[in-house]
């Protein structure tokens, strides 16, 4: 084993233990920016340690299902994140590294949050992951046009050539490449259920979108289900870095440079939560769907030659 | 020798379909039906492995033929194994209904007519087995449910399978006419009969695929068919009228051109588009099944205009990748299609419900039942590592391709990528609500709460095809590497693995996620630690009401206020008044077809005003039909004679 290849390994293995972290630095960020002093950014540890000596729930009239999507979902996750590489000679984990797998298997984790809101019958549960798949709808189109965006240069879906392909400077002269960064933006957003799309930090009933079937889960399920939420936020930071953002080709130096920007990005989400307000429900799908058209003209530029 | 066993096989086919006549026992008939469509299917599966083709090759002559290559091959597996656990099944479910000994006949015609289309080799023989494959299954219908709304959905059936089918006949006539089914090609006729063969064919196999606009009759008459039949209508019928297409466009229209990869892309896409956004707003399991058919087929239909366009922008590895992905999905589709209906069968019989609002809890009462449906339902979600993933992923990354390789047909793959990306999370919606309206949380209806496991042979069936679909997921490479080898002039880089590696992607290793997935399922339930709290569904403090329980209407309301444009809710809201109170307060909501209020309807207003005009020609008196006749006999004297002169 080279020593890229081990380092890439090691830093996403870690990045297991260390997810928590990124949606930790967005509320230390996000407090100062609003002039509190909020918690640090350990806070999710001391959240999970807490939810790890509580004893899980088994509400009345549910069935196997709700027993075993906390667990199915984190192992999704898990999954996906051994998926998504931090540089272009990522060890394969035995689980590739294609971008569409990658889909799939956050579209598993979607689906099947879903069903356990089915299997307590709660309403808010089911509000909830309905608004969550309703946006994923247009979604999953946004998401199939920025990859196909980020594969143009390569002509592979492989997440480690579409990586290569980003790295340096040549790239930016491409209009396709804007436009898939303006598209993965929005993804980033949806899928980590940050403003303006979803608001992370109330549980105000009527308002939720990712956090409506978790209301039913205590103990070690919850704990699995809030790691997810942050690994969610690993991936797809580590997604806009890779595939969209500057960086150089270097084995070494690359993944490195990706570890950087995802710390950037807190920053960067912390801001859009300080001076964003929440959109409108039905707000969001007529956005999803202005930003994929927006990923289709790049596409067309791509086509007719612009910028290459 | 394979030869010998296909022919064995169909003649226990044959046998059993007319066992009933003789007065056998329906278990025995179907016993006989089973075996010899197993030999058939066998036999297409060592011929699809590679082995040589056998019986005669296609002829544009009359004299009849029959044979397998290895594209009959691969359907000869799809029809044996979706049709052999419905076959099972049917031993459960027929015995005790209605005229079940001519049910059963005509099931096993309907299989022979089924096995004829794909096997026959020459222009009549093919025609004449695709007419039996549209009638004998009305026939059964009609047989087991002589109803009037079944008799009206049987008849629009017909109406538009044969006004449509006038394209097959067409497209196959003038290629046997011109020898293309000989060997000839038809390229050589000039670009003008090629678009007209090629829009003949796209209407005449697309009318019986069920591809939008000649759809409608699809969710009308398939959830009116015995489940065993809807099985088989919706999981194999419409996937051999693709058969068709394929043989025309892939084997006679070589190399097709790229307008009609650019066709079928689009119209697959509309179907896909048109089809589930169908199946979100229906209140009948078997409906919403249907118009799931819908979307299937359009997604097959997608990947095959793929393999054409990137035949077209010189990708050779990349279309056969598209053509072999688009024949995966119509296996997988068999299997989960099928497996669906026969879940839909027996929770019709075990609850006396047909609406998904009225079931729930099934998950617990029918435990096998409950579980094969659950299975095949995330299977047709599209959520790995089940089938219907495998073959939806290898389908988006063909597009994804097709869009990459530049060409004419790069900007249209890349606008039907996007849309088949989001008929794929409308089908997730579609079928999270089913799965969890059907089988999770509580019964919502008296039947649903009676509801007890079904009889062995029904719940063989549909286990058997539920096994199929994990099978399927889990070792996809072994299925694919065939069907890369059918395409003439087909790529030879076939996958190796059980996973699925092709160059462009960065591969499927579903044992790998498969690991990854369980492994880390298991050991995180068993982590989860022996403490639990028996507690009510907490729901934010407010007390459980069986009346506050959600409906399908509900859980896709966000969906249907986002899609305003497509998906039209009407409402209404009726106020009952007594002396100015409010006594009663009626609310419905309904989703009418687009298709029907703004093609159908209009079309036959027009139609029955022309009939209107028509009919003024008929007065009913001697002599004006005389006049009639002698004004067309002066007319017909003058053409000759201009003609002649």
């Amino acid at each position: 084993m080279s020593a890229p290849e081990l380092v890439t390994g090691i830093i996403m293995l870690a990045a297991i233990a260390a997810a928590p972290l990124v949606p930790g630095l967005i509320q230390q960020h996000k407090a100062r920016l609003q002039g509190r002093v909020g918690t640090t950014a350990l806070q999710p540890y001391r959240d999970l340690r807490r939810l790890w000596r509580k004893a899980v729930v088994q509400p009345a009239g549910t069935s196997v299902v709700y027993v075993l999507v906390p667990a199915m979902c984190a192992a999704a996750l898990l999954a996906a994140l051994l998926i998504t590489p931090v540089g272009p000679s990522a060890p394969p984990f035995g689980v590739g590294h294609d971008a569409l797998v990658l889909v799939g298997v956050l579209a598993l984790a979607r689906c099947i949050v879903a069903l356990s809101a089915w299997d307590t019958g709660s309403g808010f549960g089911l509000m909830s992951a309905a608004r969550d798949l309703t946006f994923a709808v247009l979604g999953e189109a946004l998401i199939a046009l920025v990859l196909l965006l980020a594969a143009l240069p390569v002509g592979s879906t492989d997440l480690r050539a579409m990586w290569l392909g980003a790295a340096g400077s040549h790239i930016w002269t491409a209009p396709a490449h804007w436009c898939g960064l303006v598209g993965m933006l929005l993804i980033v957003m949806m899928e980590t259920g940050r403003q303006p799309i979803d608001n992370p930090d109330t549980h105000l009933e009527l308002t939720m979108v990712h956090e409506g079937p978790l209301l039913e889960y205590a103990g070690r399920d919850l704990a699995y289900l809030q790691w997810s939420v942050a690994a969610r936020h690993w991936i797809v930071l580590v997604l806009l870095a890779g595939l969209f953002l500057p960086h150089p080709a270097g084995a070494l130096i690359g993944p490195a440079v990706v570890v950087v920007w995802v710390v950037v990005l807190t920053v960067v989400l912390a801001l859009i939560e300080t001076f964003r307000a929440k959109l409108r429900l039905l707000v969001v799908p007529q956005l999803t769907a202005v930003v994929s058209l927006i990923g289709f003209v790049g596409v067309v530029s791509w086509v007719i030659g612009l910028g290459r | 020798m394979i030869g010998l066993v296909a022919l064995i096989g169909v003649a226990m086919l044959a046998a059993g379909a007319l066992a009933p006549c003789a007065r056998i026992p329906v278990a025995a008939a179907l016993w006989c039906q089973g075996i010899g469509l197993a030999l058939a299917g066998a036999a297409g599966a060592v011929v699809l492995a590679g082995h040589a083709a056998v019986g005669s090759a296609f002829r544009s002559g009359i004299h009849p033929g029959v044979g397998i290559d290895a594209l009959t091959g691969f359907f000869l597996v799809v029809i044996a194994v979706a049709a052999l656990p419905v076959l099972v099944y049917a031993a459960g479910y027929l015995p005790g209904t209605p005229r079940e000994g001519a049910v059963v006949g005509l099931t096993g015609a309907f299989l022979l007519a089924l096995v004829g289309v794909v096997c026959a080799r020459d222009a009549v023989g093919f025609l004449c087995c695709w007419e039996l494959m549209t009638i004998l299954p009305a026939t059964a219908v009609l047989i087991a449910r002589p109803d009037a709304h079944v008799r009206r959905a049987i008849f629009e059936y017909l109406a538009i399978t044969h006004l449509a089918g006038v394209g097959v006949w067409i497209a196959v006539l003038v290629m046997a006419e011109r020898g293309v089914l000989g060997g000839a090609s038809l390229t050589a006729d000039g670009s003008l009969v090629v678009a007209g063969v090629g829009i003949a064919a796209l209407v005449g196999f697309g009318a019986k695929a069920g591809l939008v606009p000649l759809h409608v009759w699809l969710p009308r008459t398939h959830p009116v068919a015995p489940s065993h039949l809807s099985a088989l209508m919706s999981g194999v019928m419409i996937k051999v009228a693709l058969y068709g297409l394929i043989r025309i466009c892939f084997w006679w229209m070589t190399p097709a051109p790229v307008w009609m990869g650019i066709t079928l892309l689009v119209v697959g896409a509309i179907s896909a588009l048109g089809g589930i956004s169908g199946a979100l707003v229906q209140r009948e399991l078997k409906r919403l099944l249907a118009y799931s058919s819908i979307e299937n087929v359009g997604i097959i239909t997608a990947g095959l205009g793929a393999s054409i366009v990137l035949t077209r922008a010189g990708n050779p590895t990349w279309a056969s990748i598209a053509f072999a992905a688009a024949l995966l999905h119509t296996l997988n589709h068999a299997v989960m299609k099928a497996g669906l209906f026969l879940s839909a069968g027996s929770i019709e019989r075990a609850t006396g419900e047909h609406l998904v609002d009225h079931l729930g809890g099934l998950l617990k009462r029918m435990p096998w039942t409950g579980a094969a449906c659950g299975v095949a339902i995330l299977a047709i979600a599209g959520v790995p590592p089940l089938n219907g993933f495998v073959s939806e992923w290898l389908i988006l990354e063909s597009l994804l391709h097709a869009g990459v390789s530049g060409g004419t047909g790069a900007v249209v793959s890349s606008l039907v990528l996007a849309v088949v990306a989001a008929t794929v999370g409308l089908a997730l919606v579609c079928f999270v609500k089913l799965g969890g309206l059907a089988l999770l949380g509580q019964p919502r209806s008296d039947g649903a709460r009676g509801a007890t496991e079904v009889d062995r042979p029904m719940r063989i069936g549909v286990v058997a095809l539920a096994v199929m679909c994990l099978v399927l997921g889990v070792v996809p490479g072994v299925v694919l590497a065939p069907l890369m080898r059918i395409l003439p002039g087909g790529s030879e880089g076939a996958p190796h693995a059980l996973g699925i590696w092709l160059p462009g992607t960065g591969g499927l290793p579903v044992i790998g996620l498969v690991v990854v997935l369980v492994g880390g399922t298991v050991l995180l339930v068993r982590a989860r630690g022996p403490r639990t709290a028996p507690a009510p569904v907490w729901n934010c403090g407010q007390v459980d009401e069986p009346a506050l329980a959600w409906t399908g209407a509900g859980f896709t309301s966000a969906l249907r206020l986002s899609f305003r444009g497509i998906v039209r809710t009407e409402r209404t809201l009726e106020r009952d008044h007594d002396a100015g109170i409010v006594q009663e307060v009626r609310y419905t909501q309904a989703v009418p077809n687009l298709f029907d209020t703004r093609v159908y309807h209009p079309l036959q207003r027009v139609a029955l005003e022309l009939a209107h005009l028509a009919r003024r020609l008929q007065s009913g008196s001697l002599p004006t039909y005389v006049a009639y006749l002698v004004g067309l006999l002066i007319v017909l004297l003058v053409v000759a004679r201009l003609v002649g002169g």
